[in-house]
């Protein structure tokens, strides 16, 4: 019996060597040239958008194939820095902000480009809560409400259900690098006495209450930001702040949030492993205008982001034919007809 | 006959039935019409919610160590309620002790609801043999339908914070208790039935006097699995906006931070270990006096 385990003992050790050496040979092996690009899906539409656009330029223009990795920001943040990931179409940087700097620092990632950074975020609230909604019978609660100011004089109007004394702030989902700025507003405005800062724990959550705040004609405030589909289907106002100072920001974050740049990223063997590619998305720049038009394009239309990708590239053909060589351009147009 | 292979494999287009559409009507018309309904059942939830809350939290931190040592120190031993208390104590030098005691009142809410609608319906499915035939699958649905798929109408419906998590968590903890319910009671051997029946008792008294306290351990069981499932719920019940040692480890996976989420996460254990033992020992308690 004793005889019999040191046999599968010795067995198992071998053969556990024999596995490891051959994946010491299979790594050596795949520095050369890539094959297949791997994009980032982290969950949201704008960035499954970018995708699809990206992947219809490589795959047609440089014969690359392309697959889509899902999973979490950190996930898929993750993903890149190891380089399980190659391309991230939507890095937004203030939301990550440690781990993204740390990245940087190492050198793991590299930032091709800004994508966007025309982007706004800040506290919303339905449109409908100022000016009323005729149509659907709902009174304007709070008439005069323009700024985060001016919140102070509506916590009422706001109530918390867990809470009622008190008015309930929606703020941005658990973990976010933005959760401290909305703490530290709330603060300085003095909102803290009379509102309770919410934790919705997620993206979805957040955007859920929404919808559901919005479909029943019910007051919300919250922080939000755009471009979403969310701003895209339902009319909501940002809530006005003084203009952004940095100074003044660092200290009590009591203007308007800066614009976010949101980047285009990949990870460092990207450079030598597909050179091509890397000049491409270089010059790869939209606008959250841009990206706007096919987030609703894809709301009303039903549509998956390939879909929208290749509707939005006959309508723009003058701005992605700039990013690319003539040859691979032509190929590309070739590719949509 | 021409074979085609690839007709063969795909699944026709025409018979392509949406039913997730139907679903969806219907939570937009129950979220109209029934408005009032869903709001009073969050005002009446939150309210005992705010309350247990608010006890927990008006208790100072040593009293409910104490307790849980008294507790574990009755049951079970000295050592285990010592060990008990170390592990608040940790817990509490992990700066967590607040979120620790929301997590506590969402737990014991929900399972005490789970207990007052569990066994009943767990004793209605032991005499009925068709109601039974019908809940059968519907728990198996609550046990394995992926959490977020109910959630987000259960956010519609109720909003965001405690109640839809309790809701959450009692869909997913419930079926334990009711399917150890009704498997007690038709283990109860039939002489003992007869017997009672024999003396002229009435159904009342054969279920309050015979049944339940003959199926009293295996129904402890129940309740001792239905708040370990409550236990796993509070990561998930942290998504739609419930404070406690779920939000903090949902804050650490979103930073990806390490000793954050250890730290959190180890806290849950040690929370799970102290609820999971102290039950256990009260229904082999409860069997032995038998």
């Amino acid at each position: 019996m004793e005889r019999m385990i040191k046999k599968i003992l010795l067995f198992t050790a071998v053969f556990a060597l024999f596995i490891l050496s051959a994946c010491g040979g299979n790594s050596d092996a795949e520095v050369a040239k890539k094959e297949t690009i791997v994009f980032a899906d982290a969950g949201w539409d704008s960035i499954r958008f970018h995708n699809s656009v990206a992947q219809t330029i490589i795959e047609n223009g440089f014969g690359y194939k392309t697959v889509v990795t899902q999973g979490s920001t950190p996930a898929t943040f993750t993903g890149l820095r190891e380089g399980d990931i190659d391309v991230y179409m939507e890095v937004w940087t203030d939301n990550i902000k440690e781990q993204y700097e740390e990245a940087i620092e190492e050198g793991s990632i590299v930032d091709l480009s800004v994508n966007f950074d025309d982007n706004r975020q800040g506290l919303y609230v339905p449109t409908f809560v100022i000016k009323g909604d005729p149509q659907r019978g709902i009174e304007p609660v709070a008439p005069d409400l323009k700024s985060v100011e001016d919140l102070k004089k509506y916590a009422d109007v706001f109530a918390d259900p867990e809470d009622p004394g008190k008015g309930r702030v929606y703020g941005a989902p658990t973990g976010w690098a933005v959760d401290k700025t909305i703490t530290d507003k709330m603060e300085s405005y003095g909102l803290m006495e009379t509102y309770n800062l919410f934790h919705p724990g997620s993206d979805t959550a957040l955007a859920t209450s929404i919808i559901k705040a919005y479909d029943e004609g019910e007051p919300w405030v919250g922080y939000y930001w755009e471009p979403t589909w969310i701003m895209g289907l339902y009319d909501m106002t940002l809530l006005k702040e003084p203009e952004y100072d940095p100074e003044i920001f660092q200290e009590s974050a009591m203007t308007a949030f800066p614009s976010v740049s949101v980047m285009v990223s990949v990870n460092k063997s990207m450079l030598d492993a597909a050179p091509e590619v890397v000049d491409f998305l270089k010059n790869y720049q939209t606008s959250s205008e841009l990206t706007n038009e096919a987030l609703a394009y894809m709301q009303e239309n039903d549509a998956r982001a390939e879909e929208a990708a290749v509707w939005w590239m006959k309508q723009h053909e003058d701005l992605w034919i700039s990013w690319l060589p003539e040859d691979v351009a032509a190929k590309v147009k070739e590719s949509l007809e | 006959m021409q074979l085609q292979p690839d007709k063969m494999t795909e699944f026709p287009e025409q018979l392509r039935l949406e039913a997730g559409i139907y679903v969806r009507d219907f939570i937009k018309w129950l979220q109209i019409n029934f408005e009032p309904l869903f709001d009073s059942i969050v005002i009446g939830l939150t309210w005992v919610l705010i309350h247990i809350d608010q006890f927990l939290q008006w208790l100072p931190w040593w009293a409910f160590i104490l307790i849980v040592f008294f507790l574990g120190t009755y049951f079970k031993s000295l050592i285990a309620g010592l060990t008990y208390a170390l592990m608040l104590l940790i817990i509490g030098s992990f700066g967590l002790w607040d979120l620790l005691m929301y997590t506590v009142s969402i737990v014991v809410t929900s399972v005490i609801i789970s207990v007052i609608l569990g066994i009943p319906i767990g004793i209605y499915m032991a005499y009925s043999k068709r109601f039974e035939t019908f809940m059968k699958p519907l728990l198996d649905a609550m046990q394995t339908m992926p959490s977020f798929v109910y959630l987000i109408p259960a956010m519609i419906l109720f909003g965001l914070g405690k109640v839809p998590a309790i809701f959450a968590t009692l869909i997913y903890a419930i079926p334990p208790v009711i399917r150890l319910t009704n498997l007690a009671i038709r283990n109860v051997s039939s002489e003992m039935v007869e017997a009672a029946e024999a003396f002229g008792s009435s159904r009342w008294q054969l279920l309050t006097k015979v049944q339940l306290p003959q199926a009293m351990p295996t129904i402890m069981t129940g309740v001792n699995q239905t708040t370990m499932m409550a236990l796993a719920m509070v990561v998930i019940a942290s998504m739609i906006g419930a404070e406690g040692l779920g939000m903090e480890v949902l804050t650490a996976i979103n930073r990806i931070d390490i000793a954050m989420g250890f730290e959190a996460g180890i806290s849950i254990v040690f929370l799970a270990i102290i609820i999971d033992r102290i039950t256990l020992a009260i229904s082999e308690r409860s069997q032995k006096r038998k």
